[in-house]
C-alpha cells in the first residue's frame, strides 16, 4: 500500500509542480520574443516572465527550497532577455536565432565534450579521477592529424588518436592505481605532458608550416531526403559522422553502465572497491581498463575537433575543453545523457557566442567566457548535487 | 534456484558427531606483519554442521586467520584442508568458489546500489548473454530470501535498510554463492540485542541444513549461547578448542586474557560529599529539531557514580551533549561545582572541570592521523609546561604521554604511534588517560566500553570507580546492564527524554529493563 502512496503523491501537483512549471514560463518569456514566433510587444515577456517568477514566489513561500528560487531567477532572467530581444532589430534577431543552423552548432561544439565526458565517466565511475582528460584529448587530436596525414586516411587518423590517447591514460592508471599516487597531481602532469609531447612533435614534424591543408577529414553524413525541411534539414543533415558516433556512444555508455553486469562491477569498484574484491572482482583490473577506456575516448572527441571539424592541428587546441568536460560530467551527476545533456548547454553557449558578435564583437569576446562560468556554477553544485562515486580519488590498496 | 543437496537427511547432531573428516582444517597458520606475529602456527577445525565459535581478544589474531582463510592474506606457513583436500587461496575468489563466505565485520556492502544487486555482484544472471537480468536477480534473492524466511525487499538500496538486515544480505551474498562454510566476523557488534537474536535463530536454521559457521566474537555469553565448540586465540597463538558443555564464562574470560578476570567491580562504600553536577529542566534537541532531552533534572556529588541507563536514543546523546558544550540547551540549566554553565562553549565546561569520554572515540575521542601524544595534549597544549608564548614544546609533551601510556597500561604503541594503529581497547585508555589525568571535578562517560574485550573493559572500570574514589563526581551513560549495575551508586532511567525513574544498585535486571522500556513512566509519574 505504501507504493500506491508513493505513486500517488509524485503525481499530486504541489508547490514543486508550481516551481517547475515557473521555470518553464521564465523560458517560454524568451521564446516568445525570439522567431519564430517573434513577439514585438515587450508586454509579452514582461507578463509571461513575472508569472513565471511568481510561481516560483508562491513555491518559496511554500517551503520549496533551490528550484522554486530557481524558477524566480529564470523568470527575471527570461523578462529582461525578453524586452532585450523585442527592442533589437529583426535582422539581426534572424542572424543570432536560425534555430536549425545554432542546432547544428551547438552538436558542433558539444560533440567533443561528450566523448571526453563519457570518457571521464567510465574512469570515475571505476573511482579514478580524471583530470587530464584535457591532455588525453589533446594528444588525440595531434595524433589523429598525424595518422590522418601519414596514412592518407581518415579512419587511420581516428585509430592512431585513440592509441594515443589510450597510452596517455595507461600512465595515468599506473601512477594512480599501481603507484597509487595522487590522481590530481598525476592527471595534472598528464595535462602537461601532452602539451609538450603534442607541441614537441608538431615543430618537429610539420615545422613552421602547419599541418597540410589537404589532410582527410572525416566526412558529414549527408541525408538527402532531410535537405530541404525546415529547421530539421538545417540542425541534422550534415553533421558529421562523429557526431552521430557520439549519439551511439551515449546509448551504449548508458547500457553499459546501468545495464549489464560489467557496468554493475565498475561502479562497484567506484563505490567500495574492497567490498568488490570480497566477491572476487579484479579492483585493479577493471580500473586499468575504465581509465584506459576514458583516454581512448577523450582522445576521440580531440580527433573530431582537429581531423572531422578544424581540418588542422594548432598547439594547445583543445584549450581546456577537457576541463569543461569534467565540469559536464560532474553537471551530469556522472550519468551518459545528463553529462551530454551538460554538454549541449556547454555547446550552446559557444555556438551562441559566435553569433552574438553580430551585437558587438567585444560583448561576444566576453559571452565567450559563458561557458566556464557555467562550469563554476557547476562545480559549486549550485544546480542540483551531484553525488560522485564514493571512492573517486581514492587510491586502493590489497591488503 | 535449487540449492546443492547439504546431507539434508541428516540431523545437524548426528552430522556434526559421525563425520570424521572435517569440512575444513587450518593446520599450523603462521602470518607476521610487520612488528606483529598476528598468528603463530594456529590449527583449526571445523566439523560439518557446526557453529565453531572463535575467541580472543581484539587484537589477538582472529580476523587475520578468517582473511587468510578468505583469501585476502597469504599464509607464511601453514596449510588450509578442505574436506580433506589441501587448498590454497590466493584470492577470494578461489574461496568463494570453494564454498566459503563471510560476512565482514564491516559489511562490505555499497550503499547506493540495491540488495538484489549487492548480492548478485560478480555472479550476475545474464539476459541475452551480455545484460544485466535484474529481474530475474530480484526473482531469485526474494527465492532464497523466502527460503530461510528472511524477510527482505531485493528492491530496496542498501542504504535505506536497517544494519540487522543489512547484515542479512551479507549472509544471502553467501548463500547465493552457495556457500557451505560461513564465517562471521563479530556479527552482533552492530546489532541491537534484538537483532542478535533473530541472528542467532538464522544461524540455527542454516546449521540444522548442514551450513558449518565459524563465529568470531569476543562477547562471552553470546558464544555460550551459540556455539558448539569454542577456540580461544590469545595473542595470536590458539590456547585450546572445547566443547560448550562445561564451559563457563569466567573459564573462558582467563583463557582470553591470560589471568581471573573480575566481573563485578570491588567497590567499597563511600559518602557522596557536595553537588559538583547538577542538572535542572534541561530541554534540548537533536539535529532534526526534535526535542529529544525533555526535562531533565539530576545531580551527581563528589564520591559517588550516578548512571543513566536507558535504549539506546532516547535522548542519552543530546543530553552529553548539552552537559559537555557540544550543543546549546532550549532551556534548563547545568551547574558545575556551583558556577552555572548553561551555553558554555565545550572549552569552558573543560575549564570548569568537566572530563568527558564520549561515545564514539573514533569521531570525538581522538583524532586518529595524530600521535599519541598529540592526542594526550589535545586539551591543554596551549598551557605550561606544554607551550610557552605559542610556541609547543614537543620533548615535554612526548615525555609526559610517555608516563600517561605506562599508567594506564596502553599496549601497543609509543607516544609517536598513530592513534589509528592501536586496537579500540588502547584507543579508549588513551582517551581515558587524558580525560582523567586533567584531575576533573566531574567526569562523564559515554558508553565508555562499547566495543571493548573483558580485559579493557575491567581496567576501564576500575579506573572510573578509582575516580569515584577519590571524590569526583562521575556520570556514565550506558546501554549495558551489567555495566550500570556493577558500577553505579544510582541508576537513573532515561525514557524518550524523560527520566522515569531513580534506583538502587540492588535493583533486578527485569525491573531496570522494564523501566527502559517505558514501563515504569506511569508509576512515577
Amino acid at each position: 500500500m505504501n507504493t500506491f502512496a508513493a505513486s500517488m503523491d509524485r503525481f499530486r501537483f504541489g508547490p514543486r509542480q508550481v516551481a517547475r512549471l515557473g521555470i518553464v514560463l521564465g523560458i517560454l518569456a524568451f521564446f516568445f520574443a525570439l522567431p519564430p514566433i517573434e513577439a514585438r510587444a515587450y508586454v509579452v515577456p514582461l507578463l509571461v516572465g513575472l508569472l513565471g517568477a511568481a510561481c516560483g514566489i508562491w513555491a518559496v513561500t511554500r517551503g520549496v527550497g533551490r528550484i522554486a528560487w530557481g524558477a524566480v531567477t529564470v523568470g527575471v532572467l527570461g523578462i529582461v532577455l525578453g524586452v532585450l530581444a523585442t527592442r533589437s532589430s529583426g535582422t539581426h534577431l534572424h542572424i543570432v536565432v536560425s534555430w536549425g543552423a545554432l542546432v547544428a552548432s551547438t552538436l558542433v561544439w558539444a560533440t567533443p565534450l561528450t566523448f571526453a565526458a563519457i570518457g571521464g565517466m567510465f574512469s570515475e565511475r571505476s573511482g579514478v579521477v580524471n583530470i587530464g582528460l584535457e591532455g588525453m584529448m589533446l594528444s588525440g587530436a595531434f595524433f589523429g592529424v598525424l595518422g590522418a596525414d601519414k596514412f592518407n586516411s581518415w579512419a587511420m587518423g581516428i585509430l592512431v588518436a585513440a592509441v594515443a590517447g589510450g597510452c596517455f591514460a595507461l600512465l595515468h592508471a599506473f601512477f594512480a592505481i599501481q603507484l597509487r599516487a595522487d590522481q590530481i597531481v598525476g592527471g595534472t602532469a598528464i595535462n602537461f605532458l601532452a602539451l609538450g609531447v603534442t607541441g614537441y612533435f608538431f615543430i618537429q614534424v610539420y615545422g613552421d608550416v602547419g599541418s597540410p591543408g589537404n589532410l582527410p577529414r572525416i566526412p558529414n553524413v549527408n541525408i538527402p531526403g532531410l535537405k530541404h525541411v525546415t529547421f530539421l534539414g538545417d540542425a541534422f543533415g550534415q553533421l558529421n559522422l562523429m557526431v552521430w558516433l557520439s549519439f551511439v556512444l551515449l546509448i551504449v555508455a548508458h547500457v553499459v553502465m546501468f545495464k549489464t553486469p560489467i557496468g554493475l562491477r565498475i561502479r562497484a569498484v567506484g563505490e567500495h572497491p574492497r567490498a568488490a574484491e570480497t566477491v572476487g572482482i579484479s579492483v585493479y583490473l577493471i580500473r586499468y581498463a575504465s581509465v584506459t577506456l576514458s583516454g581512448v575516448l577523450a582522445a576521440l572527441g580531440g580527433a573530431y575537433l582537429a581531423v572531422g571539424f578544424v581540418g588542422s592541428f594548432n598547439e594547445n587546441m583543445t584549450a581546456g575543453r577537457g576541463f569543461i568536460a569534467l565540469a559536464a560530467l560532474i553537471f551530469g551527476n556522472w550519468r551518459p545523457f545528463g553529462a551530454f545533456a551538460a554538454a549541449l548547454l556547454f555547446g550552446a553557449s559557444t555556438a551562441l557566442s559566435f553569433r552574438l558578435a553580430t551585437y558587438s564583437d567585444s560583448a561576444a569576446v566576453l559571452f565567450q567566457a559563458l561557458p566556464y562560468v557555467l562550469t563554476l556554477i557547476a562545480v559549486a553544485g549550485v544546480i542540483g548535487r551531484s553525488v560522485p562515486p564514493a571512492s573517486v580519488g581514492r587510491p586502493y590498496s590489497k591488503q | 534456484m535449487a540449492r546443492p543437496p547439504r546431507s539434508a537427511l541428516e540431523s545437524p547432531a548426528t552430522v556434526a558427531a559421525a563425520s570424521d573428516t572435517p569440512v575444513l582444517e587450518l593446520r599450523g597458520i603462521t602470518k607476521r606483519f610487520p612488528g606483529v606475529l598476528a598468528n603463530d602456527h594456529v590449527d583449526l577445525d571445523l566439523r560439518r554442521g557446526e557453529v565453531h565459535a572463535l575467541l580472543g581478544e581484539n587484537g589477538a589474531g582472529k580476523s587475520t586467520l578468517m582473511n587468510i582463510l578468505y583469501g585476502l592474506y597469504r599464509p607464511d606457513e601453514g596449510e588450509i584442508l578442505l574436506n580433506g583436500k589441501p587448498a590454497e587461496f590466493t584470492s577470494p575468489h578461489g574461496a568463494i568458489a570453494a564454498g566459503i563466505g563471510m560476512v565482514h565485520q564491516h559489511f562490505m556492502l555499497i550503499p547506493v546500489m540495491t540488495v538484489a544487486e549487492n548480492i548478485v555482484l560478480a555472479s550476475e544472471p545474464r539476459r541475452n548473454g551480455v545484460l544485466l537480468d535484474t529481474a530475474a536477480a530480484e526473482r531469485r534473492v526474494r527465492e532464497l530470501a523466502e527460503q530461510f524466511s528472511f524477510h527482505i525487499d531485493p528492491h530496496a538500496r542498501v542504504q535505506d535498510i536497517t544494519v540487522g538486515q543489512q547484515q542479512r544480505v551479507e549472509i544471502l551474498k553467501a548463500l547465493y554463492r552457495r556457500a557451505d562454510i560461513l564465517i562471521l566476523d563479530e556479527p552482533t557488534a552492530v546489532l541491537t540485542p534484538q537483532e542478535a537474536v533473530e541472528l542467532f535463530e538464522i544461524l540455527r536454521r542454516l546449521v540444522a541444513d548442514g551450513m558449518s559457521v565459524i563465529f568470531i566474537s569476543h562477547k562471552l555469553n553470546e558464544v555460550l549461547d551459540i556455539a558448539d565448540r569454542i577456540t580461544v586465540l590469545r595473542r595470536g597463538r590458539k590456547i585450546d578448542t572445547i566443547p560448550r558443555e562445561g564451559a563457563t564464562e569466567a573459564g573462558l574470560a582467563r583463557m582470553m586474557v591470560g589471568r581471573e578476570v573480575l566481573f563485578r567491580v570491588d567497590k567499597q562504600a563511600t559518602t557522596p560529599g557536595g553537588r559538583l553536577l547538577q542538572v535542572d529542566d534541561l530541554h534540548v534537541r537533536d539535529e532534526r529539531g526534535l526535542e529529544t532531552v525533555r526535562g531533565v533534572s539530576f545531580d551527581v556529588r563528589a564520591g559517588e557514580i550516578v548512571a543513566i541507563a536507558g535504549v539506546d536514543g532516547n535522548g542519552q546523546t543530546q543530553l552529553i551533549d548539552a552537559i559537555t558544550g557540544l550543543q546549546k540547551p532550549d532551556s534548563g540549566h547545568v551547574v558545575v561545582a556551583g558556577e552555572d554553565l548553561t551555553g558554555g562553549s565545550a572549552h569552558s565546561f573543560l575549564e570548569h572541570g568537566v572530563g568527558h569520554i564520549p561515545e564514539d572515540r573514533h569521531r570525538r575521542g581522538l583524532v586518529l592521523e595524530f600521535t599519541l601524544a598529540e592526542n594526550l595534549v589535545l586539551h591543554d597544549y596551549a598551557k605550561e609546561p606544554y607551550a610557552t608564548r605559542g610556541f609547543l614544546h614537543p620533548k615535554r609533551i612526548v615525555e609526559a604521554a610517555r608516563g600517561l601510556l605506562k599508567e594506564f597500561d596502553v599496549r601497543g604503541g609509543t607516544p609517536e604511534t598513530r592513534a589509528s594503529a592501536l586496537s579500540g581497547g588502547n584507543q579508549q585508555k588513551v582517551v581515558v588517560a587524558r580525560e582523567v589525568a586533567r584531575d576533573p571535578k566531574v567526569l562523564i562517560a559515554a558508553q565508555p566500553t562499547r566495543g571493548l574485550d573483558v580485559g579493557a573493559i575491567e581496567f576501564v572500570h576500575r579506573r572510573l570507580v578509582e575516580e569515584r574514589n577519590e571524590g569526583r563526581a562521575v556520570l556514565l551513560v550506558s546501554l549495558e546492564l551489567d555495566e550500570v549495575l556493577s558500577l553505579a551508586d544510582r541508576i537513573l532511567v532515561i525514557y524518550e527524554g524523560q527520566i522515569v525513574g531513580q534506583y538502587d544498585p540492588s535493583v533486578s535486571e527485569e525491573e531496570l529493563g522494564i523501566a527502559m522500556t517505558g514501563g515504569a513512566r506511569e508509576a512515577v509519574a
